[in-house]
Parts: structure tokens; sequence; C-alpha cells
């Protein structure tokens, strides 16, 4: 006997996941979404820098590929979506740099191309000009193209906004729900988890990392997912006024790539790609992180190695080589029916909700009766930001609830009442909070609030300390009492 | 209504609590201390350890012991204090904007403000320490706070990088709580804590301090389930082939601290960029008129002694200032460090009046021979980076030198230490 039937199931809860179960909400259809972690977004999509990449570059956007469609459909979804879901989005502009004047040619033919695509704006400046609008960029650069509609948001929030007015909206969200195998069976699947069965008509497989080895859990399909790791360094807050805007560089070489962009949140990015690696290995290594700080200091001489609080390691999940690094696979199944997988590589945090779109149109295409439902509410109410209230808003808001008066994070100054709300809305970690309402984000990375934080997270899903995790299942942060050790006996080891 | 203040403090450790008694007995009426904490002391109520106010009282006081001092003090004295108030905003005109669960959002304009905000430890991010990103990985004083005020433990099998002397105290306490320390793990060649602590901490207990080694590596998923150590070279750099895995559920961070100068930047606060906290004159007063400021704040010092010290200079030069309403600007000399000198703090001294010079040097070193300008001449049998050296320099003895405009510092060594 199955423990849960629903119509269409999503596996996994990332940008692209979400996306897909928000647009669904909007009809009388029941959906589920399975996540194996403990929250949504904790995949491919946490390691994104949260680009909203135009899709203007020529070898990288053919009109022909099926990626480069959805992104032109996404793009100008991107702004409207974050306005009804309250999540921030910034039109910081993008920069394209040379350091060679042979490659202005290049830029030359973007320009022209995105000006006849429609695309933006683009306009060149050599580097006595640029360097009014962006004082940091290295003089060693001797220009580049400016796209003043690039625009950045946090691909984090954006999914926990999207599966939240999801839930919102009627949808169901099974966290640390891990899919262990699955049946093809008449008129739908059977999907085996280690929470138990779940049968489902229409599956969905949004599984980022892990797509392939669901669609090969069915037979569906072979294609082959190739992960391309990145490494990625954070910079403390005091450090935005290097550079406004997104800083990239024409490839010197291929395959070679550094940035430089700004946050919603006011810290600098910096990062490196790299080569296909094992998956899910997502450790930083010392070679990558000297070479991420060297790139990045091709752009802008002045990044220091004191002003690094983090760095961390992501994927790009891209497609057999014989189609190209370039295609995606936003389809139903060729041979299994009812099978729909979404897999975008790059870039998927821009393109998701042309890919959701898609996704309900291929449902409707094949048959799923899908009704509006004339309940849906389009918008939701982020948690109110302390720090970036004005003082009016602020006094109101701790007269209101004084737990708003209560700073817990001093380095981004988080107050309790919106710690308090994180959980509330579904965080249940130290990294569930973390990536809502940022207390350990900022540049002492939690070693004021991290016990502060841990009791109240206790204190409101009403479980011991000793059980609050930092990111589910065993990282639990402090996972003895005192004296316990001393009760047991002495060392161990 | 914002509340009339003469001398605000923020932060209510061990800088706090003396700046604002010396502020009250210099005779400012209303004092108050600003603490975004639930309870005053800062960090010492987290010390349990022994090693406190050898100096200052001439007794070797637990940290709580030593903040009771100071509290009863403050109390007798009038001293003002909010708790669980968190400073947000301060200004050049020293408008300091706070907010509070109990008292809401507040403003206030005091005569002079004194920073006394302390410092932070260096994070697993800013050391940069390559690997996975379990749980398990922390700095040695949330630890202490985990294990001496919350009552829990972050693991029992444990490695600490660096030999500062939280990390080292902290080494013997999780001994003494029935845990396994590995190791202590220094990247330089020589112990980044006091020798007192090296030697009560570690050698007693029988916990080995690895020099000129580093943890390259973290290993583990969820929760950390070894290090790699390795040697490093001259340049601080990995070693291939010395790598050594240690399991290990915990790593302990203890490898230095960044005085905490966020406010003090809002306000538009000259910083020094080796000392990582204001420039500052004798009088302590920084490079906005009406604000000063004393301890770990200005520059990370290795006793609590020093701490109270050099608050109580902040805090008597507020009040003055509180009550003449103008700078008692120290123009004169600049102090410059020199040959195998870090830093020395104050920045600027008068030329007129005794000071306190507060240095460290670049390199550790025997037969030392430190040369204050040809003003005063001091030996030491060594001295160590780890180890603040403080010298009282006489008004008197520099007047008659003449000297203006800089006074260079130099060491000289013989050997190394």
């Amino acid at each position: 006997m199955p423990d849960l039937e629903t119509e269409v199931l999503i596996i996994g809860a990332g940008i692209l996941g979400a996306a897909t179960a928000r647009e669904l909400s909007r009809y009388k259809t029941d959906v589920t979404v399975v996540e194996k972690r403990a929250d949504v977004g904790w995949g491919i999509t946490k390691a994104n820098v949260g680009v909203v990449c135009q899709g203007r570059d020529t070898l990288e956007f053919r009109p022909e590929y099926h990626r480069t469609r959805l992104l032109w459909r996404a793009l100008p979804l991107m702004e409207p979506l974050c306005e009804e879901l309250e999540v921030p989005f910034i039109r910081v502009g993008g920069w394209l740099l040379i350091r060679d004047q042979v490659k202005k040619e290049k830029l030359d033919k973007l320009a022209r191309r995105t000006e006849s695509l429609g695309l933006g704006s683009d306009k060149y400046y050599a580097y006595s000009e640029l360097r009014e609008l962006e004082p940091f960029i290295s003089p060693e650069i001797k220009g580049g193209l400016h796209d003043p509609e690039i625009a950045v948001v946090h691909p984090v929030y954006l999914t926990q906004a999207m599966m939240e007015n999801a839930t919102a909206n009627g949808a169901r969200l099974m966290l640390e729900t891990e899919v262990t195998g699955i049946e093809a069976e008449h008129g739908g699947f059977t999907v085996r988890t280690d929470q138990g069965e779940i049968k489902a008509r229409y599956l969905i497989n949004a599984a980022g990392e892990w797509v392939d080895r669901i669609a090969a859990m069915l037979g569906a399909d072979d294609f082959v997912l190739f992960p391309i790791k990145g490494q990625v360094g954070v910079l403390d807050r005091n450090c935005s006024e290097l550079a406004s805007s997104l800083l990239a560089v024409i490839p010197e070489e291929p395959g070679d790539m550094n940035i430089v962009v700004p946050t919603v949140e006011g810290n600098l990015l910096f990062g490196i790609q790299l080569q296909i690696n094992r998956r899910h290995d997502r450790s930083t290594t010392e070679h990558m992180t000297r070479l991420a700080l060297k790139n990045a200091r091709k752009l802008i001489p002045d990044i220091s190695d004191k002003d690094v609080i983090n760095s961390f390691c992501g994927y790009l999940m891209f497609r057999n080589f014989e189609i190209g690094w370039h295609e995606c696979e936003v389809a139903m199944s060729e041979r299994v029916p009812r099978f729909i997988n979404m897999t975008i590589g790059y870039p998927g945090v821009s393109a998701s909700p042309g890919a959701a779109l898609e996704v309900v149109e291929i449902l409707q295409k094949d048959g799923l009766q899908m009704e509006p439902d004339p309940k849906f509410n389009p918008h939701r109410k982020d948690i109110p930001d302390f720090s970036k209230l004005s003082d009016k808003e602020r006094a109101a808001l701790v007269k209101k609830d004084p737990r708003y008066g209560h700073v817990v994070c001093r380095c981004e100054t988080v107050t309790e009442g919106e710690i308090v709300e994180a959980v509330k809305r579904g965080a249940t970690t130290l990294d569930g909070v973390k990536f809502r309402v940022r207390p350990g984000t900022g540049r002492c990375q939690g070693g004021f609030c991290g016990p502060r934080v841990t009791r109240i997270i206790a204190r409101e899903l009403g479980i011991p300390e000793t059980e609050v995790t930092k990111a589910g299942r065993d990282s639990t942060q402090v996972p003895l009492r005192t004296k316990q050790l001393l009760e047991k006996g002495g060392r161990d080891g | 209504m914002a509340k009339r203040v003469d001398v605000a403090v923020i932060g209510a450790g061990p800088a706090g609590l003396a700046a604002a008694i010396a502020a009250r007995e210099q005779g400012a009426e209303n004092v108050l201390i600003i603490e975004r904490a639930e309870q005053l002391g800062g960090l010492l109520p987290q010390c349990i350890h022994n090693g406190f106010g050898l100096v200052y009282f001439e007794q070797d006081m637990t940290g709580p012991e030593y903040e009771k001092a100071f509290m009863d003090r403050a109390v007798d004295m009038g001293v003002e204090t909010q708790l669980e108030t968190m400073v947000i905003d301060l200004d050049e005109k020293r408008e300091i904007t706070a907010v509070s669960r109990k008292h809401g959002y507040m403003k206030f304009r005091p005569g002079a403000v004194v920073l006394a905000m302390g410092c932070r430890e260096r994070s697993r991010g800013a050391v940069g320490i390559p690997g996975t990103r379990p749980a398990g990985v922390l700095t040695a004083g949330t630890c202490q706070r985990f294990v001496n005020i919350e009552g829990y433990m972050p693991g029992s099998r444990y490695v600490v990088l660096g030999s500062g002397d939280i990390g080292m105290i902290m080494a013997r306490r999780l001994t003494l709580e029935g845990a396994k320390v590995e190791a202590v793990v220094e990247i330089m060649p020589w112990p980044g804590g006091l020798i007192r602590n090296e030697v009560q901490c570690l050698h007693d207990f029988g916990i080995p301090l690895l020099l000129e080694h580093t943890v390259s590596f973290i290993h583990g998923e969820e929760r950390v389930e070894g290090v790699t150590v390795c040697r490093v070279d001259a340049q601080r750099q990995p070693m291939q082939g010395t790598e050594r895995l240690i399991p290990c559920d915990c790593l302990l961070i203890s490898a230095g601290l960044i005085p905490e100068n966020e406010l003090s930047r809002r306000a538009g606060v000259a910083l020094d960029p080796v000392t990582g906290g204001p420039v500052v004159d004798q009088d302590r007063q920084t490079s906005v008129p009406g604000i000063f400021a004393g301890g770990n704040v200005v520059q990370v010092h290795d006793l609590v002694d020093w701490v109270s010290r050099e608050a109580e200079v902040a805090g008597r030069s507020a009040a003055v200032f509180a009550d003449k309403g103008r700078a008692k600007r120290t123009a004169g000399i600049k102090v410059v460090p020199g040959k195998n000198v870090r830093y020395v703090v104050p920045q600027l001294i008068s030329g007129a009046g005794d000071v306190t010079l507060h240095m460290r040097v670049k390199e550790p070193g025997l037969s030392a021979r430190l040369d204050v300008g040809g003003v005063l001449k001091k030996k030491f049998r060594s001295v160590r980076p780890s180890e603040m050296i403080v010298l009282d320099l006489e008004g008197e003895a520099l007047r008659k030198s003449g000297i203006k405009g800089e006074l260079v510092v130099d060491c000289d060594t013989k050997g190394s230490g």
C-alpha cells in the first residue's frame, strides 16, 4: 500500500523543482515535492552565484539551443516574479572586460548581436571611461562592454520563496525524503523513498546533481551528466565598494573563467570554474583558493586575502559532450511516458521560470486536466529584514514585536524576531536559518551568534540543543552535554 | 526620549567597565554602558580559568572574579548599564542608535563616547582552511561559550589549529571534560600565546604542540571525521609528503583575534592597518573628536590587566572631554615602529606628561635592546611577538630630549628566541 498518492511528484526542491511546484500550484492539481536534504535549494542551487544572465553570448546562446529559448522566455518573467514573492532582485549591470585590444572585435560582435536580439543596451567603454564607473578595476584591463540589464538574485531565497508560495497554495513538501527506487507501471509510478512509498501519475525529475541517476532508475534516457566544479570566495561587506557590478573577463583559454559578482546582500563573490570533477565532492582546495584569488586580483588588484570571510564549491551539471556543452533537457522522456526530466546546466537560475512554464505545457499537452485554482495567491510576504529598514520602520517593528529589538547576529544585524520567523517558515537547522535570515554569514561566521541561534532553534522546535544540526542528519552542533564524557568513563581513543 | 548622558561606553567587557569607572572617578555625572549581551563582563564570565589580575590586583584571579571586582565598583559608583542593547549605528557627531527588546529603538547624543567593543576571532573562512564543510568546525572562543556557559560539548576528540591563548586554554579545559585533544597545531615556529599557557595547558597535560605545522584539509560530510595535518616550509606553505590524517570529530580554530571596529568605521574613525584598531593619541582619543577607545578594540592585548589600564585612560579622557566640550588635542609626536617592531600604541603622543607605550615585536629574539628614540633604552632577556611589551615613558625625559615630529622605536636582538 502506498503511503501517499499524488498526481504530480517532483523529485528535488532546488530552483527548478520549486519553480515548477509554484507554477503547478496555480491549478487544482495535486502536487508533491520530495527533497532528500533538510531544506530547499541546498543542492547545486546553493552554490550558484545568482547572476540573471542575458544570454547574449554568440557561442553559448545559439537560438537553436533549447536552453537559449528557455532563458529568453524566462528573462522578462524574473523581475515580476521576484516582486510577487518579495525577494530581492537588483539590476547591478555587468561588464565583459578585455585584457587584450585584439579581443575588442569580439565585444563589438556581441554588442551588435545584443542589439539585434533586443536583449539590452550594451555599450563599450575604454579603460579610461570605465574607470569612472568602476574605479577599482585593474589598469591592465583595456576596456569592456557594459550591459546595464544584468541583475542578481539570491538563488536560495528565490527557491525558498517559490516553495513557500507553492505550499501556501496547496502543494505538499516532504523534506529529508530520499528516493531509493522507482517502478513504472500502467498509469503511473511507484516511488520508493526512505520515508515510505509514493504513488504518482506524473513524475518530474528535478534532482539536480543526481538527475541522471533518477532517470537511470527507470531506464529512461541515457544521458550522462558532467559535473563542472567551481570555487567561490566571499568577501567581507566592507569591500562592497570594490565593485558595483558583475565583472567578467573574456576567457584567455577555453574553460578559463573568472568573475567578481555583487550579491543582493552587498558582499562580493569571486570565483573560478574548473574542470570535470567527481560529483558530490564539494571540498575546497588550497590550489583553487589561490587560483580564485589570483584571478580575482587580475580584475581588482585591491582584493586582499584578509577580506575573504568564506569560500565554497559548487557544480554546473552539463549534458553529454556529443550534444554539446550547451544543451539542456526539459522534456518528457521518449522511453518512459509521463516522466519529465529537468536539467539546464547553465544558466539554471535565470532559465528556471521558463523551464517551469514549459513543464506545465508538457503536462497539459499530455492530457493532464489542469483547472486554474481561483484561490491561487501569487504573493508571498518576505520576512522583515531589520538591517534594511528605516529608523521609523524599525521603531514600529520593535514596538509591535519586541523580539525584533533583540539583535542576535551582530555582523549582519539579525534579530531574534527574524530567526523565529525563519523557523516558522520551515528552517529546522542552523544553515536553514542562516540561508533565510543570515546569522553566521558575516565576518565572524557565527562565532558570536552560533550558540544563541542554536538555543533559539531548540526552543522554537521544542528539541534539546544537542539535537540541533548544522544541516540535517548527523551534523549536530553540540552533540554532548558537559560532564557526559566524564560519566561515560573518560576519554575515548 | 533620549536621556542625557555625559559619557557613553559601548561594550561592558573589562575595557568598558574600567572606562566607565574611570569616567565617573574623573567627575562625569551620567555614565552609561551599552552592552549587547545578557550580562556584564564581556567574555570574562566564560573565562573560568585563572591568571587574571596579576598586574592590576597583584592577585591570581579567575575571569569571573576579575569581572566581579570591576562590576562591584561600577555599581558602587553609580554607573548605569543597559543590557541586551545593540548599538547599530554611531556617527561622527557621536550620535548613537541602539535597539533592545525592552527599550525599543533609541538614540543617544552623549558628550563623549568610549569604544570598548573588544575583538572577534578569525574564523575558518578567514584562515582559509581547505576541505569539506561539516559541522564541528568552530572557533575556540565559541567552544568556550558552549562549554562554560551553555553546558554543551561540540565533540569528544579535538584538533586545535593555532596556539593562541584561548586555544591552549580550551585544550586543557576539554581534556578536563574528558575529551581527547590530539594536538595543537601552530603554523609559526613559536607558540602564539603566553609561555605560561604553553606550560600549564599543554605540557602539563601531555598535549602535543606541533610547531611549523598546519591543518591542510578538513574531512567529513556531516560531522568532522578528521583533519590532515602537515609541515609548512619557511613561506608557511604546506610541504608535500608530510601530511598525516588525524581522526577527530571537532576542529577548534584559535588563529588570532581581530579588533571589532565596524562601529568605529561607521563613525569615520581612522584605523591602523597593523593593529586593526583606531589610531589613538596619548589620551586614547581617536581621529574623531570626542570618540575615545580602549582595550582590545584598539589592539589585541595578551593580559586583561592591560586592557583595564588602557581603557581607564580612555574613560578619564572622555570625562574631561564631556566636561569641557572640546578636545585637548595632543598634537605632536608620531610614534613610529622601527627595526623589528610591528606596532606601537598610542600612535600619537603629546611630548608632555607620562605615557605608557604598548608594542609588539615582529620576530622573537634573545638579549633584546629596546630603544625609544634615544629617550628610553631597556634590555630584555627575550622578546616574542606573542608577548606585548609595555613601557612607561616619562614626560620629563621626553621633554628634555627635545624630540619633535617622530619618535622611532627600534628593537635589536641577538640570536633567535
